[in-house]
């Protein structure tokens, strides 16, 4: 509770964090069903919201097809359309709405002012180009420099994701090999590294034009588990170093528990929760996250066997636990049966985001009592103490 | 690298190799074998002037022998190793081997040939020596063809002799009813026996003719017949022995001749020695196609360069107008341009070399209808005299000039090869684009702030170079088939045009010749697209 | 995930997507792509032009025949004494096999016994074919075959004597019927032993008994005709291709006979109201009734000689593929020395020195064009080979045989098949031209040879004879291609992604 007290007076003193970077408020995607055209459209992402302050890092989880990676995407614009159409809904960079941006506007935003790393580093790297020259381009793009300039900032931003670290250790007295050798690691082709190196090259290229926010889409999913915890603790350092926002998507909720501020759960194209982290990981409150939780293996689980996510949201009486039941403040969720719903305030739109108590936001049914509150987009300037 | 392009250079050889193997072995295949098809090419002429021609032209390739020693010995003339004494070479570039030996007539123990003296013979040494030369080795050539048509008549009169004694000697006889000498060392005594009985039997019947016996008269008249037969035969015999032995001892001396002028050599020596007289380098020696009476390597160094012309001129335009059209397809997927150029260009693929090249001819071509081309040919009669470029002449008459008449011919021979590889190359161009498009590094020079239309150049289009590349392997050796049907549609005189006319003619070495240039070319291009496949793509190395 | 839908029946969610909501339920993997290919106009005008030209290549000797289909012989004072039926007894024993063939195979397929799939019934009916089909090309030839002079007098006994060639026709179908009855179109080994044999009787008795005389005097109809002694009912198209004219050369395309120069004296005369549709080729012959006769040769050259192609392509190609190693190496550079070639300069050399027929022609096309075949199920094989169920079929123990044929084949046999459909065109496209080139089957109605004579030495172009053969041609490939295209759509899947 403590923490939450800090981070509601952080937001009051308006002086550590005073206003979050990027804003997302009730966006809706949706998709055409490529394989089967006569089938309904996707939606998936459904009204989402959530906010990213300076230097703090969101994490986004929610299992496969839950829209954490279209929310990504759709702040970059790189949703590919057709088959994807954003429906409704605002992202607000420091201010300026970036799905109202002409694609030439959003070119010097890509990369420039909001980057973004994947999942697949073995794929995500042109194969036929030097890493020099897929760094070159981000940096030309972006910034008035010299092509000598840019080398120089190329080498600079490799040197910080640590990729010279081995130069550095052979060339330890020749000092001339190793600016030779640095400058010469940027004429070498991408399949010659290995998936750490070039997920810190594309890190690197991410980094080079200092955005204020990075989409990291599962950035250590693809990697060995001594190579994630090197590249999070990158991440981690860059962070402190520049003042990034961070939106880390994973379904990695040991991730979440070593990185995040805060944690935004998904599910189905909706938050079902939205609370800082140690908040959610002490009490979960929606019975999916509670399910969620319940099905990490672990240590200290006395039980013969783990509690799926589906014995936890299958049971009405799960629903109830929230406070304010009595009042009909039921959590969201989909597959519960209609007997358990409270009465809708309009069977149209069903879903609404509750701030249950200060600082922790629910996925709730939107009862008439609930709709005429309003439903705020969640704001939590959080930053764990480093 | 290097290395890589030794070994591929190296692993070429066995495949040619391979490929005139298996047409030496196809040409062998043709009923009566190689031996039959050329025979048959051989000339027309009373019997024995086509037995004659037949028994030269065995001597000649050697069809006498089995298929695969034949092909040895193409292979040793094609080799630019060679073992023995070395050729000379005329100042024309021809080539002279040394005259070959002529065999020993057969069964000299029956019909002992005349005992040769030695040739004592001095070339001239001065300018007469040349024309001397080319006489005395035409005059071998010449001895020796008729000496070994005259073997071929002496194994008819044997065949003859066996077929009128009967048993035993004719159960000697091969398939085709031919006699080989050396089974019939006891001939002679075979048939004066047989001749020696029928007289017997002749006189035993010739006593009871008078008795007016139908039966014993016909058998009389028989008896008589064969006596005569015997004898007939016999004179054919003796008379095809003493022929065979006179045309031998010519021909050997001939032959001693002009071998010794060869050795005296009034040219130089062709090729270059690693043990003197044993081996020797020398360039290849493809032999002399018959059926137009000149050098196979001198028809195909004509021949070649007419086929890689239009190739060549055929294989970058199909490129340049498929590949961007495939690009343009594969970004505005689902768009009528794209089903256009679908359609069309299934339809032209389709469409085969042979019709493109009738309709052109006959509509474009033929004066009946359009007549804006030529029907024939490479240049026009009068390219002898052209300029090289266009140009006015002082009466201000327009010349077209040299290369625009090529141009003007070849226009239709290029486009019916160009079209056909269109749908295949803008087909894989739209579906390597489309695969590309949706690739993550595409994501990633997006999420960089690349505009669309550099992705797509920059970062799409330079992946879907490399299939591309692989194309390659498929489409040239389609158009390289498809120019032998161009050819001959727009009678150009190509390698198409070449083959087609050595098939004719059942002109086995211009055929092997061509074939095997062809593949060279063919395998040459292969390795083109390896080295450029390593040059577009740096994750394929061949360290 | 009911509710979801009730609440927004036209939106799912993501996670409903990937569960496989709003996926409609799968077809077999055939059925559903030939819905898919069956979904496209190119594909289905292709089925169209191939279910055309099958019809005239059996039907041709009926509709396109010089033979009148029945003669009245008038006797003196009017009336009819007698009649015959030429066109039935000169019909061939192919002809008599592919009409007996449409009549008896189609219902069999359609309406055979119910115990029996419709595939299991197809099966049948193509094993049937194909030993009709062996039978009645092994038995002619080998009677001809036999009879030569220089062979020895027990074969020349058999072929020639009074038997009249049945003990060889019998020799030979059975030996063709054991083969058919060992590969296991259906289960039941009897029901297989009793449809060779039958096949067997029939064919074989056809080969010997059908007529076919090659000389035939056509003029002695029209001559007898005009001087009124027969009455005769002709075919819809009274020509043969084989009935050529001197005096009918290039006539153009609707000429009437008697309207032609030199044809004059026929004016009146039922001959001299013929009109050649289509025109006349070089020699005289109708181009229409070349045409008809002609789809036959394009239908079965395509078959056959993609047939074999495949055939041998995929054995050695699944050799290649599953041992590996110097088996491999030793079979591609069988593979490399194809490839190094311009394939159509083989088949000109092969095609030029081999002797002229059809069955030599769909031989050596499907000699010299089985390595794309071999390339891919070679590439097929490799990638299966170290799939899991392959690898368990191995430590089960199965016989080779059953790995390579029953576990790895229908998995890897996909693009050969969708590229055979290209190899079916290809080779109507090489049979064409090398007719082109002189180098197509003797004493047989081509399209490509009509084309041929198109631009014929005198210079003239010779426009029906390029148009009709060429249209013909180039519909029947480009519906091969079209049925490809739209087939390598509806199963390659990356293509079909692609696509979207």
């Amino acid at each position: 509770m403590a923490d939450i007290h800090a981070s509601l007076q952080a937001r009051a003193d308006g002086k550590v964090l005073t206003k979050p970077v990027l804003e997302v408020a009730d966006l809706a995607v949706s998709f055409d069903n490529a394989s089967n055209p006569g089938a309904p459209r996707i939606q998936a992402v459904a009204g989402v919201s959530m906010s990213v302050f300076p230097q703090q890092t969101l994490a986004v989880v929610g299992e496969s097809g839950c829209g954490k990676s279209v929310t990504a995407l759709s702040t970059m614009q790189l949703v590919p359309s057709p088959p994807g159409r954003v429906d409704r809904g605002t992202i607000l960079l420091e201010g300026t709405d970036l799905l109202s941006l002409s694609e030439q506007q959003m070119l010097s935003v890509r990369g420039g002012r909001v980057a973004m790393i994947f999942q697949e580093p073995m794929t995500s790297l042109n194969p036929v180009y030097t890493i020099g020259d897929q760094i070159l381009e981000a940096i030309l793009l972006h910034q008035k420099v010299t092509v000598e300039e840019a080398i120089e900032r190329a080498i600079d931003s490799l040197e910080t994701v640590g990729i010279y670290n081995r130069l550095k250790e052979r060339f330890k007295s020749d000092a001339m090999a190793l600016k030779r050798g640095k400058s010469e690691l940027l004429d070498e082709y991408p399949h010659r590294f290995s998936g750490g190196m070039r997920q810190r090259v594309m890190i690197a290229m991410a980094l080079v034009c200092q955005p204020t926010v990075l989409l990291a889409d599962e950035p250590t999913t693809a990697l060995d588990v001594t190579i994630q915890a090197q590249i999070l603790e990158l991440l981690r350092d860059l962070q402190r170093s520049r003042g990034m926002a961070i939106m880390l998507i994973t379904h990695n909720l040991g991730v979440v528990a070593e990185n995040a501020d805060v944690v935004c759960v998904m599910y189905g194209g909706r938050v079902v929760e939205y609370a800082q982290v140690f908040e959610l990981f002490d009490r979960p409150m929606h019975p999916y996250t509670r399910g969620l939780f319940s099905s990490i293996p672990g240590l200290q689980h006395r039980l013969r066997r783990l509690t799926t996510v589906e014995e936890v949201t299958g049971n009405p009486a799960e629903f109830r636990k929230l406070p304010g039941a009595e009042r009909g403040v039921i959590p969201w969720w989909p597959g519960l049966p209609k007997e358990a719903r409270p009465p809708l305030e309009s069977e149209r739109e069903p879903y609404c985001l509750h701030e249950i108590e200060p600082g922790r936001w629910i996925g709730c049914w939107r009862t008439p009592e609930l709709a005429t509150q309003g439903s705020r987009r969640p704001e939590l300037a959080y930053r764990r103490d480093s | 690298m290097v290395t890589y392009l030794v070994r591929r250079s190296l692993l070429m050889i066995p495949t040619l190799l391979g490929i005139t193997l298996m047409v030496f072995m196809l040409l062998a295949l043709a009923p009566g074998g190689i031996g039959a098809s050329m025979q048959a090419a051989g000339g027309q002429g009373n019997t024995t002037g086509i037995a004659q021609q037949q028994a030269y032209l065995e001597d000649r390739y050697g069809l006498s022998e089995p298929v695969i020693v034949q092909y040895a010995k193409w292979l040793s003339s094609i080799s630019p190793i060679k073992f023995g004494t070395r050729d000379l070479r005329m100042a024309s570039g021809e080539r002279v081997s040394v005259p070959r030996p002529i065999p020993a007539p057969s069964l000299p123990q029956v019909f002992a040939p005349p005992a040769m003296p030695a040739v004592v013979f001095t070339p001239s040494a001065d300018e007469s020596q040349i024309a001397e030369f080319k006489a005395l080795q035409r005059d071998a050539e010449g001895a020796r063809r008729t000496y070994v048509g005259s073997v071929r008549l002496f194994r008819d009169a044997l065949a003859d002799v066996a077929r009128a004694v009967g048993a035993p000697l004719v159960g000697r006889l091969d398939g085709k009813g031919g006699a080989k000498a050396n089974e019939f060392g006891d001939v002679l005594t075979v048939l004066d026996a047989a001749q020696a009985q029928a007289v017997k039997d002749a006189a035993s019947t010739t006593g009871a003719v008078n008795m007016a016996d139908a039966k014993n008269n016909s058998d009389a008249s028989a008896a008589t017949s064969r006596v005569e037969q015997l004898a007939r035969a016999r004179v054919k015999l003796f008379d095809a022995a003493k022929s065979m032995d006179t045309k031998w001892a010519l021909a050997e001396e001939t032959r001693q001749r002009a071998t010794i002028a060869f050795m005296a050599g009034p040219y130089p020596k062709s090729g270059f020695p690693v043990i003197p007289n044993v081996v020797s380098l020398d360039t290849s020696d493809f032999g002399v196609a018959f059926s137009k009476n000149r050098p196979v390597w001198d028809l195909i160094i004509e021949a070649l360069p007419v086929t890689l012309l239009i190739n060549l001129i055929a294989f970058p335009i199909s490129y340049f107008i498929a590949v961007p059209t495939g690009v343009i397809a594969s970004v505005r997927r689902g768009s009528w341009f794209d089903t256009l150029t679908g359609v069309l260009y299934l339809s032209l693929y389709s469409i085969p070399t042979v019709l493109a090249g009738v309709f052109a001819i006959g509509f474009l071509a033929n004066n009946q209808y359009l007549g804006l081309f030529p029907v024939s040919g490479m240049h026009d009669t009068t390219a002898d005299t052209m300029a090289f470029l266009p140009s006015t002449n002082d009466a201000g008459v327009y010349k077209c000039g040299w290369l625009l008449d090529v141009v003007w011919h070849i226009a239709l021979p290029v486009l019916c090869l160009t079209y056909g590889s269109f749908a295949i190359l803008s087909k894989q161009t739209r579906a390597s684009m489309l695969d590309n498009l949706s690739a993550d590094y595409v994501r990633t020079a997006k999420a960089k702030g690349v505009a669309r239309n550099d992705v797509v150049v920059r970062h799409v289009f330079r992946n879907s170079l490399l299939p591309l590349i692989t194309m390659f392997v498929g489409i040239f050796p389609a158009m390289l088939g498809g120019s032998v049907v161009v050819e001959r549609i727009f009678s150009v005189p190509g390698m198409g045009s070449l083959v087609l006319d050595a098939i004719s003619n059942n002109d086995r070495d211009l055929i092997l010749a061509d074939v095997l240039m062809i593949a060279a070319v063919n395998v040459f291009a292969l390795l083109l697209a390896d080295i450029l496949y390593a040059v577009a793509d740096p994750r394929v190395s061949y360290e | 995930m009911s509710d979801i839908n009730q609440e927004t029946p036209n939106m799912i969610s993501g996670i409903d997507a990937m569960r496989g909501v709003g996926q409609t339920r799968a077809k077999g993997f055939w059925a559903d792509a030939w819905g898919r290919v069956l979904k496209r106009n190119g594909a289905r005008f292709g089925l169209l032009w191939i279910g055309l030209i099958a019809f005239f290549a059996i039907f041709a000797p009926l509709i396109a025949n010089s033979h009148p289909w029945m003669i009245e012989q008038i006797g003196a004072n009017g009336e009819v004494t007698s009649r015959s039926w030429p066109l039935l007894a000169n019909l061939t024993a192919t002809d008599w096999l592919l009409l007996l063939g449409v009549f008896v195979g189609a219902p069999w397929i359609l309406l055979g016994p119910r115990s029996l799939t419709r595939s299991q019934r197809t099966g049948m009916f193509v094993v049937a074919a194909i030993q009709a089909g062996v039978i009645v090309v092994l038995v002619p030839t080998l009677i001809e075959w036999s009879s030569e002079s220089s062979r020895a007098p027990w074969l020349k006994e058999m072929a020639r004597g009074n038997n009249g060639g049945w003990p060889i026709a019998a020799v030979i179908s059975l030996g063709v019927a054991c083969v058919a009855a060992w590969i296991p179109s259906i289960d039941s080994l009897w029901t297989r032993v009793a449809s060779a044999l039958a096949v067997a009787a029939i064919s074989g008795s056809i080969s010997v008994t059908a007529g076919g005389a090659t000389l035939i005097n056509f003029e002695r109809y029209m001559d007898n005709e005009a001087a009124g002694k027969i009455r005769c009912v002709w075919a819809p198209i009274p020509w043969s291709p084989l009935y050529t004219r001197s005096d009918m050369v290039a006539a153009p395309p609707g000429a009437m006979v008697e309207e032609l120069p030199n044809l004059e004296s026929w004016k009146g005369t039922p001959f001299g109201k013929r009109i050649s549709i289509m025109g006349t080729d070089a020699l005289g012959g109708d181009v229409l009734a070349q045409m008809l006769w002609a789809c036959r040769l394009s239908i079965s050259i395509g078959l056959v000689s993609t047939g074999l192609s495949v055939l041998i392509g995929v054995t050695i190609g699944a050799i290649m593929g599953y041992f590996g190693g110097w088996i491999d190496l030793l079979l591609f550079r069988i593979v490399e020395i194809f490839m190094a070639v311009p394939v159509l300069f083989l088949l000109i050399v092969a095609a030029g020195v081999l002797p002229r027929n059809t069955y030599m022609m769909m031989a050596i096309i499907g000699m010299f064009s089985w390595t794309g075949a071999a390339r891919f199920t070679r590439a097929e094989f490799m990638k299966l080979r170290k799939q899991e169920f392959v690898q368990a079929a191995q430590a089960v123990g199965l016989p080779l045989r059953a790995i390579l044929f029953r576990h790895m084949l229908p998995n890897g046999v996909t693009p050969v098949l969708v590229d055979a459909s290209f190899s079916i065109a290809a080779a109507i496209s090489i049979e064409a031209t090398l007719s082109y080139l002189g180098l197509g089957p003797d004493g047989q109605a081509s399209w490509g040879k009509l084309l041929s004579s198109a631009t014929a030495s005198t210079g003239t172009f010779v426009w029906w004879l390029a148009v009709f053969p060429g249209l013909a041609i180039f519909l029947s490939v480009l519906s091969y291609n079209m049925l490809g295209e739209a087939l390598r759509d509806a199963i390659d899947p990356k293509l079909r992604k692609a696509a979207h």
